[in-house]
């Protein structure tokens, strides 16, 4: 199976070692991943607050180049997601002019999907070397990768499923808890810290009152904002694993800590305690 | 007008020395326009204040999500573009979900910050409405933004480096830069994309500019 893969400016610095745990995870599952030759940023936040036609064209930019491949395009940043999907949609509608040769018709699918399907969690629980049934998650998705829903394609917006699956598959013990899709605060910390920590102290007071050691997400953004907001916490850090890196230390008979050293929030006692490393 | 007021002994529906606002400009002008710029039904919100029991950050806001819609309504422009609400929103779009009517509220929000935005009305959060724009600068130059050119340039803007000195989120800042460092995050420099320059033309012609 070939994919074209569309890996957003946050992979390549902030999240840099999700970019890694995905590119391992998707070697061990035999998929190949093709990173869309000479990609460009999807505009984010600003280009949908400051222009709406450059949040349509951005992501289109991108959108021509899978579609010159030929393969359905995977994102792993949720927010990327969001504006592919949402370009697609205004392209349909031909009301803006595109510079680049682009029809939409290609498939965008946000990467917690394609792994959730049942075929791909079948390939996961073949895979898993060492289940971690001894790790009590939840799993949290944030905003982008959920609503609106007629943008995102997601029926099960107010409970969604997709983490939780892969999450089971990898042999974690998932809880539930009411806020999966609460939003963390986004990049408002630049200019409102006060809010930021609001909402990501929320967050986790409830996670860990659900009883879960360890919050599963799939989006750089929330994982930099919960993890951040925990820097000078003196108790036990909550970590927070992206979802690839759960699946990655489940398909290693060892684990290594080298990896975590990109966490503020260190999961290396929380793992070493649970006997998982 | 709706009163925040919660407490039913104090609470008035109008306050009677308050000098009555008229409708903005006496027609349906504003709500017109909006609606036809974004296609968004406003006149179906019946104010049952579903997108601000919603919002996670409402009592941040100076005019709350409904109150943004009566407003439109209203054809209070001034009023909307100079609030806090049209910069702090988050986009999470639980107001668009949760609307049974199926308002776009978060849309209407959106579409009236790229008015304030290319309006001459100064922003009330000046420092998130600078950041917007640095980050759309970052990305014309280079395609791809990177989060340390980008803080770097966001700081060298004028007054922001000033601001956060004085109200004391600067150090706090400066400490997390390094620990991020320190833990191989924040990465100096980044590849550009080679699009650069087709970015840049589609960019200007965005604007108006034919050559």
């Amino acid at each position: 199976m070939k994919l074209s893969f569309y890996p957003g400016c946050s992979l390549e610095g902030m999240a840099n070692d999700y970019c890694e745990s995905i590119y391992a995870v998707f070697k061990t599952l035999g998929i190949d991943l093709v990173e869309i030759e000479d990609w460009s940023c999807c505009g984010a936040t600003a280009a949908h607050s400051l222009s709406e036609i450059m949040s349509v064209i951005l992501p289109a930019r991108n959108l021509a180049a899978a579609e010159k491949m030929g393969l359905d395009i995977i994102c792993p940043c949720s927010l990327c997601f969001n504006r592919l999907r949402f370009s697609q949609k205004m392209i349909k509608k031909k009301i803006f002019h595109i510079p680049w040769q682009v029809t939409g018709d290609i498939r965008v699918l946000d990467m917690t999907r394609f792994l959730a399907k049942p075929s791909i969690i079948q390939l996961i629980k073949q895979c898993i070397l060492k289940p971690l049934d001894s790790l009590k998650v939840v799993c949290y998705y944030g905003c982008q990768m959920v609503r609106p829903p007629k943008i995102t394609g997601y029926a099960d917006y107010e409970n969604p499923q997709t983490l939780d699956r892969i999450s089971a598959a990898a042999g974690a013990r998932v809880l539930d808890w009411s806020y999966k899709s609460t939003c963390c605060g986004a990049s408002i910390g630049i200019g409102r810290r006060e809010i930021v920590e609001f909402l990501s102290k929320r967050i986790l007071q409830k996670s860990r009152q659900a009883g879960a050691e360890a919050i599963v997400v799939s989006c750089p953004l929330c994982q930099s904002n919960l993890d951040i907001v925990q820097k000078d916490r003196s108790d036990t850090p909550t970590p927070i694993f992206y979802v690839t890196e759960l699946l990655r230390l489940s398909f290693k008979d060892k684990g290594n800590p080298k990896w975590f050293k990109m966490h503020v929030a260190d999961p290396v006692p929380v793992l070493k305690a649970k006997g998982l490393l | 007008m709706h009163t925040s007021t919660s407490d039913p002994e104090t609470a008035t529906e109008h306050d009677p020395c308050e000098q009555r606002e008229l409708i903005g400009d006496r027609g349906d002008y504003f709500l017109n326009r909006i609606q036809g710029e974004t296609g968004v039904n406003v006149s179906a919100c019946y104010q049952c204040e579903r997108c601000t029991n919603a919002c996670p950050i409402s009592q941040f806001m100076d005019i709350k999500p409904h109150q943004i819609i009566r407003y439109v309504q209203l054809g209070w422009r001034i009023r909307l573009l100079k609030s806090s609400t049209i910069w702090i929103c988050l986009s999470c779009e639980m107001c668009t979900t949760y609307c049974p009517n199926e308002v776009d509220v978060a849309e209407i929000i959106n579409h009236l910050r790229m008015m304030a935005a290319s309006s001459s009305i100064a922003p009330k959060e000046k420092s998130l409405a600078v950041f917007h724009q640095t980050f759309l600068e970052e990305l014309i130059k280079s395609g791809r933004v990177n989060e340390f050119r980008l803080m770097r340039a966001y700081y060298s803007k004028p007054d922001i480096l000033h601001e956060k000195i004085k109200n004391g989120t600067f150090k706090q800042e400066l400490q997390l830069a390094m620990t991020l460092f320190r833990k191989g995050r924040l990465k100096l420099s980044a590849p550009k994309s080679k699009a650069v320059k087709e970015i840049q033309k589609a960019y200007s012609q965005t604007r108006g500019e034919i050559i």
